[in-house]
């Protein structure tokens, strides 16, 4: 079956490495080589000194809820199928905050700073997508 | 931070106009093209020209809306200014402050058009205006989190959970300005509603309702602004003069939504209204009516704490009890707003400013009107402008 909701865009060359990252179920950030910035998503010069030199690095995969929402209508046509669907907004242990989906079905209790734990879900055979859980 | 004075009353807005948006919008329902985006913007021109009493060659400053491209704009309104511009409307009216006080130019022509309900203008998905620009979208799309009202529904999930505001009082924005808009020929929704319509209407994402997200319709404004001099010398009407602006912007952490859903863009609000304040030489108190750029209705709480009208934390109540219509303490987007009268994207509230301050508000007037403040968040940038008598 084709997948039909929004891929990655295959030109972003700064979102590589988060993408070959999530494949290997891992959740990544890039930290700053001078002074260890870490932030998401990715910068071609560090926001926080101006340095050029940058890695990605694995991280934690644990954070907080800061918010979530649930669509109830789609702006895509693959996503119609999952109406009603949530997007979650999730603050990182490392700090930078990033937006995902919670995996499996809305659970149940919702609260600001509940703590979440990322998943990956493999969506087709070259993108995998990483979603949070409530622990 | 340098308080800045030197704009205070350096200008004057002489001229407003607008395009046919009941007309239009009926037309364009219908299934016509009434104009595009260019005809909305001339024929706005065309009525502030008349509105202002001055003749078009007196113009030599030419700010052109985000929409339309300036070098044809000026072509077809057979404009070659001393100076000109593209910015959105608050930008506009601070940039034309700033021409006439360095004497760049005296006499300033703003124009906006927008055809995007008869073009099918997308705000979310594949198709999102402005989308490349606003990177959200594209780190956020394999999420599913494509839209400008997501981004703002996130926003006010988090406001609620760490403030105790409500839906329903959110609710007191849609049914204030609906009864606003019921009181204002030009407007679009005229029909009321209550907060329990507001409670059964749908959602689109959630926790924001339909009745929390702006229209989307055809239409043009125009304003006429000069130096206080010239609007002295030479208005028809009674110069509506810019008594402060202000603006402060937070840009970082923009993508991942860093300055709304952590300060809620609290910082650069509080920077702004100082700015602006202290130009002006006036506060909170001394403000008539308010007019709130208001994509969604979101915008108005925020904006309500953060310029001071009401204390940090207490808005729900503030909005509920004491009241943001025209029969409550402050009335906020006196005309409809984006939500019920036209959206226009933030032009259509400095004509409202300017018909309160001249008392040409008809059934929705605010009584003694004297200053009116116009604000907004848009894309990070808080602006701010007072206009009075």
């Amino acid at each position: 079956m084709t997948y039909s909701k929004p891929l990655p865009q295959a030109d972003d060359l700064l979102m590589q490495p988060f993408w070959e990252h999530a494949r290997a179920h891992r959740l990544s950030i890039q930290r700053c080589d001078d002074c260890g910035d870490g932030h998401f998503p990715p910068s071609p010069v560090c926001p926080h000194c101006l340095s050029e030199e940058q890695t990605w690095e694995p991280v934690s995969g644990r954070g907080t809820l800061l918010s979530w929402v649930t669509f109830h209508r789609a702006y895509w046509g693959g996503f119609i199928p999952d109406l009603p669907y949530q997007c979650c907004l999730v603050r990182l242990a490392e700090g930078p905050l990033i937006v995902a989906n919670f995996a499996g079905d809305k659970p149940a209790h919702l609260a600001e700073g509940l703590p979440v734990r990322a998943v990956f879900h493999e969506m087709t055979e070259h993108f995998t997508l990483p979603k949070f859980i409530v622990e | 931070m340098a308080i800045v004075k030197s704009l205070s009353k350096v200008a004057a807005v002489i001229g407003i106009g607008e395009s046919d948006y009941v007309g239009d919008h009926a037309r364009v329902r219908a299934g016509e093209r009434p104009h595009d985006s260019y005809g909305y913007a001339a024929i706005a021109f065309n009525k502030a020209l008349k509105d202002a009493g001055i003749e078009r060659d007196d113009i030599d400053g030419l700010i052109v809306g985000p929409t339309i491209a300036y070098e044809r704009m000026g072509e077809l309104l057979g404009i070659n200014p001393t100076w000109g511009s593209q910015a959105d409307a608050m930008l506009s009216v601070i940039e034309a402050c700033m021409a006439i006080q360095t004497g760049m130019a005296e006499v300033v022509a703003l124009v906006y058009g927008n055809d995007q309900r008869s073009a099918a203008i997308q705000y979310g998905g594949p198709e999102a205006m402005g989308g490349n620009m606003f990177l959200s979208y594209i780190y956020h799309a394999p999420w599913g989190f494509t839209s400008q009202g997501a981004l703002y529904a996130m926003m006010f999930q988090r406001f609620m959970a760490l403030t105790g505001c409500t839906e329903a009082q959110l609710g007191e924005v849609a049914v204030a300005q609906r009864l606003h808009a019921s009181l204002n020929p030009h407007a679009l929704m005229k029909k009321l509603i209550t907060i329990e319509d507001y409670m059964a209407s749908r959602y689109i994402c959630e926790p924001l309702h339909l009745f929390d997200y702006c229209l989307i319709n055809d239409g043009g404004v125009a304003l006429i602004i000069t130096s206080a001099d010239y609007a002295k010398r030479n208005a028809k009407k009674k110069p509506v003069l810019i008594h402060g602006v202000g603006r402060y912007d937070a840009n970082k952490g923009a993508t991942s939504l860093e300055p709304r859903l952590l300060d809620f863009y609290r910082p650069a609000q509080e920077r702004c209204a100082e700015q602006m304040f202290n130009m002006a030489g006036l506060g909170p108190k001394d403000i008539d009516a308010v007019q709130i750029y208001d994509s969604f209705s979101c915008h108005v709480p925020l904006a309500l704490e953060g310029y001071g009208y009401c204390a940090t934390g207490d808005v729900g109540r503030f909005m509920a009890e004491e009241g943001i219509s025209l029969k409550g303490k402050l009335p906020v987007n006196t005309g409809g707003g984006h939500l019920s009268e036209t959206y226009m994207q933030g032009w259509n509230h400095q004509v409202e400013a300017v018909r309160q301050v001249r008392g040409e508000g008809l059934g929705r007037q605010v009584e003694n009107c004297r200053f009116v403040h116009y604000n907004s968040d848009v894309a990070g940038k808080a602006v701010s402008i007072i206009y009075g008598s």
